[in-house]
């Protein structure tokens, strides 16, 4: 396995081109058929098409066609980003006898038609550049046969909320095993706090608590409740996990009498009531907690450290089941797949200071309202506002309270807040029919199903909708009333509106845990926080991150049905890989040139994942393959050339820089883009039709730490105006922080130039994360204004201080 | 953000936490201040007067912190401190 | 192609008014709620409708008078859940009418102000700014007395005089304001002001060159005009008992004192020569008094306060005036306008720094110790609470320092049954205005804390015609 396949030396070089209309995707923008007469006539090739939708059938059968009937040796296909359709054309190669790794991409789609949507002639030629760029690499492309990685057929659900519950016992159901982790002292998570479910008004803790105990009894599911992930190794098929088991300091023996929580002296706000009723330091959050055994707050215990002051609780229980002594215990997993299922947390509405929420007692959030209407909450299901314990006549909701707002940093709809808040006031008509209910909104939205009945039905009940959202609250110092002062934008009048209770529908935001678990996972997240799928129509609960998969409000928020589906969908997509067994991984490790290695251990140095070992008394380097992620940052280091990086090598790379400069190269930017970050900003500028100039050329590199500098100095002993190394943000490297080694590259760069004399702007560094479209496109703009300073002197400057670049 | 924790809790009266009363028979203090120093709710301090044996007996600081955890009576070597408990205001 | 004449106005709106993020905006409602010219002008004008017109009808929107309305009080972007900066927008279009010398519609704009808003010298002065668009300075001048002589010269209102008085404790814009709109309606109305002079902090502390007295003794002769008798150099509570009030037959009340109290800075040295009030500072270099700043000035904190005094020391021949803030731009209580205003003119602006101590010799101060500080997370008010950093004092060395850490009322004149706010304000019911003593009302400053003129202005108004309600009138 794993061995090179050397084509015969003498075999001729036949490459077939296709450059694909996409409809008019790309031929709007594009002249295709000019496009591929250019590339009939470049070096090899021995025929150039252009298809209408390349990756059809049809498409796909005219490329296989070609290869047995042309003996085509290399494939180009020009369309869109091989982030989408590599895979796919990569298998009619296999299907027609052809290596796939003796296939490549032009993508004329994201990176040139639709961010150049206006100016069809600069599109055309950047088109044939990139087809160019494309031809001079396939014509470099070696065959790989690709390892196999065996799956692990067990499973880690990080959060035990009602999508990591689903999760859990979908993919225990299937048959694998499962491990659970949750943070709390019991799983639930939000669905557990609120009372009833919209639209079918379903009680929420009624439909969750079987499938919690589900859980809890399940043969093929470990619980690991009270606990946190504290480092993730490995890959897909592959993950280890280290996870922290805090002590619950009372042990399985516990009954859940309660015998214990009687007697304790200590009492605290509980956080599963949001804080609206108490509970003591011996606790269970709620009664249908599963595990139902107890767990002692030893921050609010009286006893510290080793010493037990009061030990009333362990008098207490009859079956001995406290235990002061419990450590925290780290579990070592091994999984082949993750679901990440850690949900959302609200908005905390106090930055909004004209609502007075922490100052005016009768202002409360959506999440206290379901406490204190819940039956199992501090008020017993009574809603009484704070400030007086009455049932208040007059209820005002207020809508998008942290949501759709730029200035909060929530520009997203939170998706379940209307309809809350359509449910919270039918439940309040429901008990007490009299009382009075506004709701303040700027739109209603009713998308789902049953959700308009809903809608209707809050209307027939005679709750006044109100379109526009309160300047301010103010409140009566004496009676605690709330007078809400804002614009009815439907009848351009100001209203002054006097209720006893006012509950801000507050939004979701994406758990303070997130960005940790963003890192250990190397996961990217959208602008918005949540975490980014794979592809938003066709991969939606895939992370990009191999193995790893996404369900509930982790991703995006959304309503407990939507949670139970993406989670559902999220365990049937392990569940493959798991079936599978195996997966194979691309072969892009690198090879060892003995001739050319000084045995100085560099790449052993800068290789994120420890596969390179180093034997100092046979000087020889061994890599192991196993652990090797393919990153290229052993071989950009090391200066002798004796690592060649498969499917990335220095000839392919320079066959790329050499296309991209051979016309207008003082006009031009190069730029270097790892495939998951950087790339992937390019690929989303291109979707978003946000539009830049035509100068810029993009060569893909598996991580930012691929980029050797002599691909910067070639670029410009070559003559390139400017030059652009982009790869993930800092801390977030798929390659753990092999991006750190770019940075370190580029900097010396910079230092050379400086000392050459060259201006050091014309070499750009920049993180981009896939969700920042933006950032790539304004990058390049920006950009625009150093390629036109840039003086003919300082290009011939420059391929003069680089010349020896310039060797091969 | 998580939620933030800011309202007194609605049931707080209900769950009042037991209220201890302090006995403090001085003059059988020998000073040692155990029962200060391992008073998990800082309820004792050391007090100016001067007792029979010529030590610095402890005092009550602030008794309404008190749970009655009943720890000082059990470190105290002498049996010179011990706790009851209040019975419920009102006659609950 | 040429272009047609409305693609190139689109165009210049595009670049200028930012409609791109304008778009964000989806009506809410918050900016007009929020607004004191909506609500002055009953409705006439309406921010939240002005704005989507800008994209509705991009190229008539330069004749709209309703842009020239707008008082600049940021009260919208304040609480826009966009962060929008309607007066910055609104501005910006202005600027292309001035451009394209389009009068008219501020002339419409300054018959209107003239007409409805009390104290309209005034608030053109301090409030409306037409001359921030780039107007001929003559050119405004001449339409502002045309439109002030029109309005002078209509007879007023004969309204039904009423004997039912009313008396005004304080002569600044809330009582000024409340005083005008009761004198057009034919009530007797007395102001009773401490000082010797009426015009509250209009007199006492904004900057001359930013407002000129004559325009507000203009405005105060207009008054006296209209009847209202003013009584300065008048103690309530000490030379005047409030229960005289009620003995002299006054039938309601508007407490109207304004907010004059400095907040003490609680530091190390704050008793040292050259460590004074804001208030201090403003009022005694209003009254002509000479005062020495030395070259090297400091105004510790961001309020509308604060950035005058900054001006005024700049002016009064500080060399170095910085203002020492310890959270940062954003949470700036001050009018952003204004702000910059004062950057152009050479104010410096230290953000999240606070003063520690001060340090002097001989009793005079000459350094402060500052240090740095982080914003963490929200306090009671909303805003991030600054939170210092330890080990990152700094020793600024300075002349002068100057204290606007915010003001609050003085209201130990009034009895019991008038109750307060924590923060020492008066509470007011919202709607009515008045206050827990029955037929005293209350407005400006002195309920709000530091506010606008234009905010006090409404509260007059809107005191004003509560006032005639409970008197029976309407």
């Amino acid at each position: 396995m794993n061995e090179q396949v050397e084509p015969p030396q003498s075999e001729e070089i036949r490459i077939g081109v296709y450059v694909c209309h996409c409809g008019l995707n790309i031929a709007g923008s594009v002249d295709c058929t000019e496009v591929a007469k250019f590339a009939s006539q470049l070096p090899n090739v021995v025929l150039a098409k252009d298809l209408r939708y390349t990756c059809s059938d049809q498409g796909q059968e005219t490329i296989k066609q070609d290869i047995k009937e042309h003996k085509l040796n290399r494939v180009v296909v020009a369309s869109c980003s091989p982030r989408l359709h590599e895979p796919t054309f990569r298998k009619a190669c296999e299907e027609a006898g052809l290596n796939k790794y003796l296939f490549e991409m032009a993508n004329i789609r994201e990176h040139c038609s639709w961010v150049h949507l206006y100016n069809r002639r600069e599109a055309t030629e950047k088109a044939k550049e990139l087809v160019k760029m494309a031809v001079m690499r396939v014509a470099l492309l070696q065959p790989a046969i690709e390892n196999e990685v065996p799956i692990k057929p067990e499973a880690l659900v990080i959060g035990g909320g009602v999508a990591g519950i689903q999760a859990a016992l979908d993919l225990a159901d299937t048959g694998y095993n499962v491990y659970l982790v949750e943070k709390a002292p019991s799983i639930g998570g939000r669905m557990a706090q609120i009372d009833k479910t919209f639209p079918t008004m379903d009680c929420s803790i009624c439909i969750l608590a079987p499938k919690m105990s589900d859980v809890g009894r399940h043969p093929n599911i470990k619980l690991l409740t009270y606990s946190e992930i504290l480092d993730v190794k490995g890959y897909i098929g592959n993950f280890k996990v280290r996870v922290l088991k805090k002590p619950r300091y009372v042990t399985e023996e516990c009954t859940a009498c309660g015998d214990c929580t009687k007697v304790c002296p200590m009492i605290a706000p509980n956080e599963f009531d949001a804080g609206l009723a108490v509970r003591h330091a011996i606790y269970t959050p709620f009664a249908q907690a599963v595990p139902s055994t107890y767990v002692i707050d030893r921050e609010l215990c009286l006893n510290k450290e080793n010493v037990v002051v009061c030990d009333k609780c362990v008098k207490a229980c009859e079956r001995q089941a406290i235990n002061f002594e419990m450590k925290p215990e780290e579990i070592e997993l091994e999984v082949g797949t993750i679901i990440v299922a850690i949900g959302a947390d609200v908005f905390d509405p106090s930055t909004i200071p004209q609502y007075g929420y922490g100052r005016y007692s009768n202002v409360i959030t959506s999440l206290e309202f379901e406490r204190l209407i819940n039956a199992g909450g501090p008020s017993g299901g009574k809603l009484i506002r704070p400030s007086d314990m009455e049932i208040p006549k007059t209820v005002a909701f207020i809508q998008c309270v942290g949501s759709r707002s730029e200035r909060t940093g929530k520009p997203y709809c939170s998706n379940v807040c209307c309809m809350n808040t359509i449910k919270d006031a039918l439940l309040i008509k429901e008990h007490w029919p009299e009382t009075q209910i506004y709701v303040f909104y700027v739109d209603i939205r009713a998308f789902g199903k049953g959700f308009e009945d809903l809608y209707r039905r809050a209307r027939k009940e005679g709750i006044i909708f109100i379109r526009g959202l309160p300047a301010k609250i103010i409140e009566d110092k004496k009676t605690h009333d709330l007078w809400l002062i804002g614009e009815n934008t439907l009848q351009k009048e100001l209203y002054k509106i006097r209720v006893e209770l006012a509950v801000l529908s507050i939004g979701l935001e994406p758990r303070k845990e997130t960005e940790l678990i963003q890192k250990l996972l190397t996961l990217s997240r959208s602008p918005d926080g949540f975490f980014m799928e794979a592809h938003p129509k066709l991969r939606p609960v895939d992370a990009a991150t191999g193995g790893i998969f996404f369900a509930g409000c982790a991703e995006a928020p959304k309503d407990i049905k939507d949670s139970v589906t993406q989670a559902s969908a999220a365990a049937a997509r392990a569940g493959i890989l798991m079936a599978k067994g195996k997966v194979t991984v691309e072969a892009l490790t690198p090879m060892w040139v003995p001739e050319k290695c000084k045995v100085c251990g560099l790449c052993v140095k800068v290789c994120p994942y420890n596969a390179i070992k180093l034997d100092e008394e046979s000087k020889k380097i061994e890599i192991v393959e196993a652990a090797c992620a393919g990153c290229g940052t052993c071989g950009a280091e090391c200066p002798f050339g004796a690592l060649v990086m498969r499917h990335f090598t220095d000839e392919q790379i320079f066959a790329q820089i050499n296309a991209a400069t051979e016309i207008d190269a003082d006009k031009k930017i190069v730029a270097f883009c790892c495939n998951w970050c950087s790339y992937a900003g390019a690929d989303f500028a291109g979707v978003s039709r946000m539009q830049y100039p035509e100068n810029v050329r993009i060569i893909r590199t598996m991580c930012s730490g691929r980029v050797a500098p002599k691909f910067i100095e070639r670029a410009f002993a070559r003559g390139a105006a400017a030059v652009l190394v982009s790869g993930c943000h800092l801390g977030d490297c798929h390659y753990i922080n092999a991006n750190y080694q770019t940075k370190k590259r580029v900097e010396r760069l910079w230092k050379k130039m400086e000392k050459a004399g060259l201006n050091k702007e014309r070499l750009q560094l920049t993180w981009i994360s896939a969700a920042e479209g933006e950032k790539f496109a304004s990058k390049i703009r920006e950009m625009q204004a150093i390629v036109k300073s840039v003086t003919p002197e300082e290009i011939e400057n420059a391929k003069k201080v680089f010349e020896k670049a310039l060797e091969p | 953000m998580p939620v933030r924790i800011w309202r007194k809790p609605l049931d707080l009266e209900k769950a009042k936490p037991p209220k201890g009363e302090i006995h403090i028979i001085k003059d059988r203090c020998k000073g040692c201040g155990y029962c200060i120093e391992y008073c998990p709710r800082k309820v004792l301090e050391e007090s100016e007067e001067i007792n029979k044996r010529g030590v610095h007996p402890p005092q009550v600081a602030d008794e309404s912190k008190c749970v009655v955890c009943g720890f000082c009576t059990a470190v105290c070597p002498d049996f010179a401190i011990f706790v009851t408990e209040k019975p419920c205001e009102g006659g609950c | 192609m040429r272009k047609t004449q409305s693609a190139v106005v689109e165009e210049a709106l595009d670049v200028i008014a930012d409609l791109e993020k304008l778009k964000d905006c989806f009506e809410c409602g918050i900016c007009t709620a929020s607004c004191p010219v909506h609500e002055l002008l009953n409705g006439y004008y309406n921010p939240r409708v002005l704005l989507e017109k800008l994209f509705l009808e991009k190229t008539a929107i330069t004749n709209e008078d309703k842009l020239w309305l707008c008082a600049w009080c940021y009260d919208c972007y304040k609480r826009c859940p966009q962060g929008l900066k309607p007066p910055e927008i609104f501005h910006n279009v202005k600027s292309l009418a001035i451009k394209r010398e389009i009068t008219q519609p501020l002339k419409k704009a300054l018959t209107k102000i003239m007409k409805e808003i009390p104290l309209p010298l005034t608030t053109l002065h301090l409030c409306f700014h037409p001359e921030r668009a780039g107007i001929d300075k003559q050119l405004l001048e001449s339409i502002v007395k045309e439109a002030y002589e029109k309005i002078s010269s209509e007879t007023p209102e004969t309204n039904k005089h009423s004997d039912e008085k009313v008396a005004v404790i304080g002569s600044g814009p809330a009582g000024l304001a409340l005083a005008y709109e009761l004198a057009h309606k034919g009530y007797p109305v007395t102001i009773f002001e401490q000082l010797s002079e009426p015009g509250g902090m209009l007199r006492k502390c904004i900057p001359s060159f930013r407002f000129p007295r004559e325009v507000l003794d203009t405005e105060i002769n207009r008054l006296r005009e209209m009847g209202v008798e003013i009584r300065t150099n008048v103690n309530v509570g000490e030379s005047y008992e409030f229960q005289r009030f009620w003995n002299e037959g006054y039938r309601a009340i508007f407490v109207a004192a304004g907010a004059h109290k400095c907040r003490e800075l609680r530091v190390e040295g704050a008793e040292l020569e050259g460590v004074v009030h804001a208030l201090e500072f403003l009022s005694k270099v209003n009254s002509g008094e000479p005062f020495n700043l030395g070259e090297r000035v400091i105004v510790v904190g961001g309020g509308n306060v604060a950035v005058d005094a900054a001006r005024t020391a700049l002016k009064q021949g500080g060399r170095e005036v910085t203002v020492l803030y310890r959270r940062s731009r954003e949470e700036m209580p001050a009018i952003p306008w204004e702000v910059s205003e004062a950057e152009k003119e050479g104010v410096k602006f230290e953000f999240l720094a606070a003063p520690k101590r001060f340090l002097g010799e001989n009793g005079k101060l000459k350094a402060m110790e500052c240090i740095r500080t982080e914003l963490g997370e929200p306090d009671k008010s909303g805003r991030r609470k600054p939170i210092p950093i330890e080990g990152s004092e700094f020793i600024k060395e300075i002349d002068t320092a100057i204290l606007a850490i915010g003001e609050s009322p003085d209201v130990s004149f009034l009895p019991k049954e008038v109750e307060l706010n924590v923060d020492g304000t008066i509470w007011i019911n919202p709607i009515t205005m008045e206050t827990t003593m029955k037929g005293v009302f209350a407005g400006g400053d002195v309920v709000t804390g530091p506010a606008t003129v234009i905010e006090a202005i409404l509260a007059g108004k809107r005191a004003a015609n509560s006032i005639m309600k409970y008197l029976g009138g309407e």
